[in-house]
């Protein structure tokens, strides 16, 4: 179950956080993502020398902590998206699909000419399409 | 015994399913949309480095967008993933690397980017010779300016401007921040002058460029 869905900016700004549950504070949430971005530019700065993981856009798990466990992603213009989940068993191809699915929804987003490289991403549609993704998870699995 | 499925007739045409569409605009169209910028920010400015800079800040905006498009729709096949997709199919990376090196976003300019927005790939692309910094690409005859004269009073402006912002807009999102210009050179034995879109990269590219050897 996904708990949380973030975009980071280049300069490591919050663009979008979105909280899929009531019972998780969402501060605490607010905190992993922050702290996942280290682990993003860590990962990005010394990359392991080995083929097809330098400059490759998905990082992967970054972090599992008690309960949760924390997936990144980053684009060609150093935006990152961050997830955040508690399932245990989560497969490889399933997040793949979801950051295809939800980088597709970014771009839309950014397309819009109304938006503001930079600020925080309001769009309706934007969020209508990543509560979809989000239902979507993992039941294609089943 | 097999046979060959019948083509569906479709007795209306307002049956017939929709097509996807080409993946083209108009050259028309673009140019009738382009003139209209022209003429609007012309009628909102004094002087012809204002008109320069606010065509230079459109194009900006079309560049970011231009890039976070290109990286996520462009399926770039390379040789490694090649084997790897007959073993593992989800090792597929859909989209192009990241660009760290100069070169590297230079040629993705220089190719991809003038082929998704022209059609074509970009004419030339050279080192300046005075500066270490400098990089020009040129064509012989940008599409935006096939139907534009620029009076005598205009002096050297270039609605190449909106290029140049194109450009300076994926540089700038991909983590290279640069002034990129247009430039009129004439040519000898041709009428028309060539454009050249002047790259001047700042110091720090240059500086992480030198790091990474």
């Amino acid at each position: 179950m996904i708990v949380c869905v973030a975009v980071v900016g280049h300069q490591n700004n919050p663009l979008y956080i979105q909280s899929f549950t009531e019972a998780d504070d969402a501060l605490k949430l607010h905190h992993i993502v922050h702290c996942s971005l280290d682990v993003v530019d860590e990962r990005v700065n010394n990359p392991k020398k080995s083929g097809p993981t330098l400059n490759e856009t998905f990082l992967g798990l970054l972090y599992p902590t008690e309960n949760y466990k924390v997936y990144g992603y980053l684009t060609n213009t150093k935006v990152k998206f961050i997830l955040v989940t508690t399932d245990l068993d989560v497969r490889d191809v399933d997040v793949r699909n979801f950051f295809r699915r939800f980088h597709a929804a970014y771009v839309d987003a950014v397309s819009n000419p109304f938006h503001v490289p930079g600020k925080k991403i309001t769009s309706r549609t934007f969020a209508e399409r990543v509560s979809n993704i989000v239902k979507s998870f993992g039941l294609s699995s089943t | 015994m097999i046979g060959a499925s019948k083509i569906k007739q479709y007795s209306n045409v307002l049956e017939k399913p929709l097509s996807k569409g080409k993946q083209e605009v108009s050259l028309s169209a673009f140019a009738f949309l382009f003139s209209e910028l022209v003429q609007y920010n012309q009628t909102q400015v004094d002087n012809i480095a204002e008109l320069e800079r606010r065509l230079e800040d459109a194009g900006y905006a079309v560049g970011a967008r231009c890039l976070e498009l290109l990286c996520h729709r462009e399926k770039v096949y390379h040789i490694i993933v090649k084997l790897c997709v007959m073993f593992m199919p989800f090792w597929l990376s859909q989209g192009n690397r990241r660009e760290t090196r100069l070169l590297g976003i230079l040629s993705f300019v220089h190719s991809t980017v003038w082929k998704v927005l022209f059609g074509k790939v970009a004419d030339s692309l050279e080192k300046g010779t005075e500066h270490e910094d400098e990089y020009m690409i040129s064509e012989k005859e940008l599409l935006v300016n096939r139907f534009i004269s620029i009076p005598k009073d205009m002096g050297t402006f270039n609605c190449g401007a909106f290029v140049a912002g194109i450009v300076r807009g994926v540089l700038d999102s991909a983590g290279f921040p640069a002034v990129v210009t247009a430039h009129f050179v004439p040519m000898e034995g041709q009428q028309r002058p060539r454009t050249t879109i002047l790259i001047k990269f700042a110091e720090e590219v240059l500086r992480r460029e030198a790091r990474l050897g």
